[in-house]
């Protein structure tokens, strides 16, 4: 999109200096990493040495296949009674009403802060975690999808209700086409928080997946290993960054142009 | 068309009794979720579980007490600085994206994917960099902060209406001017949701590292009552992170309204 209107010519040179950027940045790395103790960073070609040999070693598939298995359930957990309840109260006014404010404030409380409580209550176990997931993914959906809820315009219903549509057929033609672009910017939202919740899950009840390869690393000063374990989750950042914006803007042509 | 159909839903709502007006509805939804929230506890949960009347009996001890005001203002003024930091250099970086091309593809794959990345990760890194002490989490602060400010100045700076531009150069203002007077108030409005947004990450980060660096503040407060079993004093500290976030979110809205009325629709 960036690039309509440029010639060939232009297209390289972008390319070329981001290419230029990314190699740049590549040996600086690398450099300051033969620079400086190795207790405090390692060089780039250690940490994808450590990464490979993760990899090798199936630690890595372990690792992460164990973060994802918590991240998948806590995010889906969080969409299925997030998006349900959205929009339940997208149809029942007066509770929309009576609770969007509390919505709102559980969306603006830092979840980190309640994870003390869970450990003490749940312990250490898959359950606590899961249930931190959920909680950092839940509220930005449901949020979000009240936010759609409040952008239905009653005349709609209205209408619906003037040609004698029927509960369903409201449900199908108004009240889901317009909530889910809102629901869907509260899924991009909740995939970000949610991978923060995964990782302070792992660090703060029981170690595990990622997150607790990125401790031993830092344990056993192992930098390059540490390093090589945030880069993974940089990289899945990154990818599901992505994969919220293209659910997001997938979505976003449903929105009405007045928006 | 009857008459009544013409009316629209929340007066009807309003029509019909107890619903008598958002307020009171919104009221009635707060007691009733506090009672359930009592009765919960009370009836599932062990005797240390914070609950409404216990939260209510501890508050006011908790807020007079020297320590929770030291952890509070340790926490608050590392956020404040660190938003500060990342508000002055973030800007800066950001409004270079936006307006100059080379520093825009140079950096913004690194900008980007360190946005994306979650804070926590970089935890261990900032107490192998600066140590287990305020520095640390002043680093976290700023490293959850700055990004989110970056790229919403990028994309301030990006939306300026080239006419703007145009007539700067026309009057042959110099680039600085032009900087100052026309590339920076055109993109606050960006720059003040970047802000917001920053604040919330700020205040996560500042809880998050000292639950694992152990300094005192309000997250290690949580972490130290809950701990002990202490879960009604704990949540007090909660009550005190959640209103630091909206009273900044709301003082932010207000700010923005008074000063920036260009900004209304962003």
């Amino acid at each position: 999109m960036r690039n309509t209107g440029r010639g060939t010519q232009g297209r390289w040179l972008h390319a070329g200096t981001v290419a230029g950027s990314l190699v740049l940045g590549a040996i600086v790395w690398e450099v300051t990493g033969r620079l400086t103790s190795g207790a405090f960073w390692a060089p780039l070609s250690a940490t994808l040495a450590s990464l490979r040999d993760l990899a090798a070693s199936g630690a890595l598939a372990r690792y992460a296949g164990s973060s994802l298995e918590l991240y998948a359930t806590g995010l889906a957990l969080g969409i299925v009674v997030g998006a349900p309840f959205g929009l339940l109260l997208a149809r029942l006014a007066w509770l929309r009403v009576a609770l969007e404010d509390y919505i709102m404030m559980l969306y603006a409380t830092p979840m980190v802060a309640l994870i003390p409580f869970i450990l003490s209550m749940l312990g250490f176990g898959f359950t606590p975690k899961v249930l931190i997931v959920f909680l950092f993914t839940v509220f930005p959906v449901l949020y979000n999808t009240v936010e759609g809820a409040r952008s239905i315009k009653p005349e709609l219903v209205e209408v619906a209700q003037s040609f004698r549509s029927r509960e369903w057929q409201l449900w199908r033609d108004v009240m889901i086409p317009f909530t889910l672009p809102f629901t869907m910017t509260g899924v991009r939202q909740a995939i970000a928080r949610g991978l923060v919740g995964m990782v302070a899950a792992e660090f703060f009840l029981s170690p595990s997946g990622l997150g607790q390869m990125i401790m031993l690393g830092s344990q056993n000063f192992d930098t390059a290993g540490m390093l090589a374990a945030i880069l993974v989750i940089v990289v899945l950042g990154v990818l599901l960054m992505e994969l919220g914006r293209y659910i997001e803007r997938r979505f976003a042509v449903w929105r009405g142009p007045d928006e | 068309m009857s008459e009544a159909r013409a009316i629209p839903a929340p007066e009807i709502a309003a029509a019909t009794g107890w619903r008598a007006s958002p307020l009171a509805m919104k009221g009635i939804a707060g007691v009733v979720l506090l009672v359930l929230w009592e009765a919960v506890v009370r009836a599932f949960a062990p005797a240390y579980v914070a609950r409404p009347t216990g939260v209510a009996t501890v508050f006011v001890k908790v807020l007079a007490d020297p320590q929770f005001r030291a952890a509070a203002a340790a926490t608050l003024w590392s956020v404040a600085q660190g938003l500060g930091i990342s508000l002055v250099a973030g800007t800066a970086l950001g409004l270079l994206m936006g307006r100059v091309s080379l520093v825009e593809r140079g950096v913004r794959y690194y900008v980007f994917s360190l946005f994306a990345t979650p804070m926590v990760a970089i935890l261990p890194l900032a107490t192998l960099w600066f140590g287990y002490n305020a520095d640390a989490r002043l680093a976290v602060v700023v490293f959850a902060s700055f990004f989110s400010i970056t790229i919403n100045a990028a994309d301030g700076a990006r939306s300026v209406p080239g006419e703007y531009l145009e007539v700067a150069r026309a009057f042959r203002a110099r680039s600085v001017a032009t900087l100052f007077d026309v590339v920076l108030p055109a993109s606050l409005p960006y720059l003040f949701a970047g802000v917001r947004l920053a604040a919330g990450r700020a205040l996560v980060g500042a809880v998050v590292a000292e639950f694992f660096i152990s300094i005192p503040g309000l997250g290690y407060y949580i972490l130290f009552n809950s701990r002990t079993f202490k879960h009604n004093e704990a949540f007090v500290a909660v009550i005190v992170l959640v209103a630091a976030g909206v009273g900044f979110d709301v003082l932010v809205n207000r700010l923005a309204q008074r000063y920036l009325p260009w900004a209304r629709r962003a």
